[in-house]
Parts: structure tokens; C-alpha cells; sequence
């Protein structure tokens, strides 16, 4: 990892988006062991994945990680806890007025 | 399979809930002229060896017999229609209400969803085995609440779109310590929001204009339950609740209180809908969640200052004219939310200075759901 140049990997990965009543959930799986760290991106290439109701789809797919620069993931960890009340949200949006 | 379940909210694993849904016949599928609504998680990492080091020997006893409780899945089952589902007329309720109602349900959705997705990521690269276990159940949990939510909102034409995977998405950082404070806040206000409306609206059956509220008192016990969870987890390491990390705490609840009641305050429909007093509403759930807090936080907010009511009303209107500002544009819009900025900040300040109530910490954290 450069401490300003970004890395870009590729990672095969496996995707399942349940769209069911039971569980509404999307997960992402590298599939070759691929870590991600603060401040990386992450991309799944190919079409948008959509899962008719009712169903969980699984599809094998190929992502793109764009690993975060040294000074990025240390600006990332310095300063990502200030982003903590998306934790905590309240059932509105952040929207003044609709 | 002894036992066939009818309704995939009654299956016990993946694979048998997967096998119900198949039987139904795929015009469920048919999404006709649904409004069409991005889900938009957010997507976190942290110190997962921190994590994976939890030791939760000293809480023991009570550890166990809440994932015990957990395991045996006292709500299985429970998020789904039935008889008491009342039909809802969409056409009918008024549009600002309608409007507001379903960002009260895609908000919801989407705040399930990512602790889903939160809880899920723990599980994953955690190797704990008391760690991993417990984001399971969680994980479990939320997502089932999701679901629940999701067939409401296509009720009302609105279908949740998860294509967010595919667009580039950036994983921010959370300190452990401070997903512990921020998430065992988040559930124990949830359970406190719930049961509140939940109890207002069992003796003002008049307001309830739609039957969803009818499921959230065991909706809350989950998030219950889960906040039990990481205050246990803070109990177990004594150091997360001492020292310098009170001040955390303290800005923390903060935090917390103050955002929930600037966004209770953008939606007056709703509220009035509900016959809920948004003033009313806020104070009754600090009250509920200083009560619930006091197990393992040694501060509450002293929310019968005058100060504190003073500075959240100074707040919201600090809000208000920050989004107008921004709206209105120009250099006079940037002044104008500009200062409102600079003003909230100094409402913040002075909520976060008020001096907060001490008190001992019980010896045992366990609490039961009792409002």
C-alpha cells in the first residue's frame, strides 16, 4: 500500500440479496479471502442485482476493491467515528421537509 | 422437515424459508407501477481483533441466559399478517400524512437493514464464538424486521430496491467502543419509541391509522433484547464505562437525544396522526431511556433543566434555517446556513455542558422490558 497512490484489485465474489418477507437482507463474500479496510471502496461489477419478492438470489460476481491509501485509511480511522449517528437512526429521514 | 411451516416467517433456516417461498405461485413477483425506492445502507469496518477479544466470563451467567433466549426464538413467527392486519386505505389518507408515513417506513427499513448488514460483517470476521453467535441472532433479527416493513411499503406501491451493491460504496470506521455506545443507545431509544406509541395508542385505539403499530411491542422486546446484549458487553470490561469515557457517554446520549428530536420535529403529520405531542413524546422517551441507561451508563442527562428543553428547541430552529439557508442558495443562503451552523454548534455546546446526574451501577446489568 502506497502512503498517497491507490491500489485497485479484483476479487471474485459472491452476492445473495433476499428479498423475502422473512428477511430483507444483501451480502457480499470475496471469495478469495480479500479484506476490507477503512476508507476502501467497493464495487460489484456487472448488471444491477435484483431479486423479484419473494426470492434470494445468488449470483457469482466479479468486484473491484480500490484499497484506500495509507493517509486515507488513517484519515479514515481518525475521523469515521464522527460519522456514528448513522448508526442511531430514528425512523425519519434526514430530510427538514418532504 | 417433521414439522412443515406455512409461512416463511415460521422457518427455522434459510433453506426451508427459501423452499415455502417457492411454492408460491411468482405473481408476487409481478411488481406493477411500484414507486421504486433505493435502499441506501451504509457499510462499516472496525477493530475486529479488538472485537474478537471480548471476554464475557465475568457476565457469564447472564450472557448465557440471554442468548439462551435468543436461540429459542421467542418471536419466530410473529412478523407476519394475520387477522389483526386491518386493511389500510392508502387512496384515502391524506397526502402529507402518506408521505410522511412512508418515510417513517422506508427510514425504518433502511435502519434494519444496515444493522443487518453491520451485524452480518461482525459475524463474519469475527472468531469469537460468544461474539460471532450473538451478531448472528442480531443479524437474524433485523433482517426479519426488514422483511416485515418491506411488505408493508409494497402495500402502499413503494418496492425497496437493494441494486446498491453495484454502485461503488466506501466503508467508513468505527472504533468498537464507540459501536457499542452508539448501538446499545440505538436499541434501548428504539424500545423506548416503540412501547411508547405502542402504549398510547392501546388506550387511543382511534389514532392508530395503520395496523402495523399493533406489532411493536414484540418488535421491541428485540431491540431489547439486543441492547441487553451490548450492555453486557460493556459490563465486561469495566474500563468502557469509567474515566474519560464518561465524557464519551455523556456525548453520546447527548447526540442521540437531540437527533431524535429534531427529526420527530420535521414530521407533524405523522404525529398528529398519531395524537402524539412531539414535546410530549421526546421527554416521555428520555425519561424511559435514562431509567433503562442506568444499568450500565453512571451518568443520565438531567432532562428537567431548564436549559435542556431551552437548547433542544434552539436547535431545531438552528436546523430549520440551516435547510433553508441551503435551499435559498446564493451567498445570502450560504450566510444564512452558515450561522444557523454556527448556532446549533453552540446549542450543542450548551446541551453538552449542562452538568449530568451520577448514581451507582448495579452489581447485575439484566433488565426485563417493563413499560
Amino acid at each position: 500500500m502506497g502512503l498517497f497512490t491507490k491500489e485497485i484489485e479484483r476479487a471474485p465474489c459472491t452476492v445473495e440479496i433476499s428479498h423475502k418477507f422473512e428477511s430483507l437482507h444483501a451480502h457480499v463474500r470475496f471469495n478469495n479471502g480479500a479484506v476490507i479496510h477503512p476508507g476502501d471502496e467497493v464495487q460489484v461489477h456487472g448488471p444491477e442485482i435484483m431479486a423479484p419478492f419473494g426470492e434470494v438470489v445468488t449470483e457469482d460476481r466479479e468486484a473491484t476493491i480500490i484499497r484506500a491509501s495509507k493517509i486515507e485509511q488513517l484519515w479514515t480511522r481518525m475521523t469515521g467515528d464522527f460519522e456514528f449517528m448513522e448508526l442511531c437512526e430514528f425512523s425519519f429521514s434526514e430530510e427538514v421537509t418532504l | 422437515m417433521n414439522v412443515q411451516a406455512k409461512h416463511s416467517a415460521d422457518a427455522s433456516t434459510a433453506e426451508e424459508a427459501i423452499a415455502i417461498q417457492e411454492r408460491f405461485d411468482s405473481t408476487a413477483a409481478t411488481e406493477l407501477a411500484m414507486q421504486n425506492t433505493l435502499l441506501t445502507p451504509r457499510f462499516y469496518t472496525t477493530d475486529f481483533d479488538e472485537m474478537d477479544a471480548i471476554d464475557v466470563t465475568p457476565v457469564r451467567d447472564d450472557w448465557d441466559s440471554l442468548i439462551d433466549r435468543m436461540v429459542s426464538d421467542p418471536n419466530k413467527g410473529h412478523f407476519k399478517k394475520n387477522e389483526d392486519w386491518d386493511h389500510v386505505d392508502w387512496e384515502g389518507m391524506e397526502p402529507e400524512l402518506k408521505k410522511e408515513f412512508i418515510d417513517f417506513l422506508v427510514s425504518s427499513c433502511t435502519a434494519e437493514f444496515s444493522g443487518c448488514v453491520l451485524y452480518k460483517e461482525m459475524k463474519r470476521r469475527g472468531s469469537n464464538k460468544d461474539v460471532t453467535q450473538l451478531f448472528q441472532l442480531m443479524a437474524r433479527d433485523e433482517a426479519r424486521h426488514a422483511g416485515f416493513i418491506n411488505d408493508a411499503l409494497r402495500e402502499a406501491g413503494v418496492a425497496v430496491n437493494l441494486g446498491f451493491l453495484t454502485q461503488k460504496k466506501k466503508y467508513t470506521y468505527f472504533k468498537p467502543k464507540f459501536i457499542y455506545y452508539a448501538t446499545y443507545l440505538s436499541e434501548k431509544i428504539g424500545y423506548a419509541r416503540y412501547i411508547t406509541i405502542f402504549r398510547h395508542l392501546q388506550e387511543h385505539p382511534e389514532h392508530r391509522f395503520h395496523p402495523i403499530f399493533k406489532w411493536f411491542e414484540e418488535w421491541c422486546n428485540d431491540e431489547f433484547a439486543h441492547g441487553e446484549a451490548f450492555a453486557l458487553i460493556m459490563k465486561s470490561d469495566p474500563k468502557l464505562t469509567r474515566g474519560r469515557n464518561v465524557l464519551w457517554i455523556k456525548f453520546f446520549l447527548t447526540a442521540v437525544y437531540a437527533t431524535m428530536y429534531i427529526r420527530d420535529h420535521q414530521r407533524p403529520r405523522f404525529h398528529a396522526a398519531l395524537g402524539v405531542d412531539p414535546d410530549w413524546y421526546a421527554h416521555e422517551v428520555f425519561t424511559k431511556t435514562s431509567t433503562l441507561t442506568r444499568q450500565i451508563f453512571p451518568i443520565t442527562l438531567d432532562i428537567e433543566n431548564p436549559r435542556w428543553q431551552r437548547g433542544l428547541e434552539r436547535l431545531q430552529r438552528a436546523n430549520v434555517d440551516m435547510a433553508e439557508g441551503r435551499k435559498q442558495g446564493g451567498i445570502d443562503g450560504r450566510l444564512k446556513s452558515l450561522g444557523a451552523q454556527m448556532r446549533a454548534a453552540a446549542c450543542f455546546v450548551d446541551l453538552y455542558t449542562i452538568p449530568a446526574k451520577t448514581h451507582a451501577v448495579p452489581a447485575s446489568t439484566r433488565l426485563e422490558p417493563a413499560y
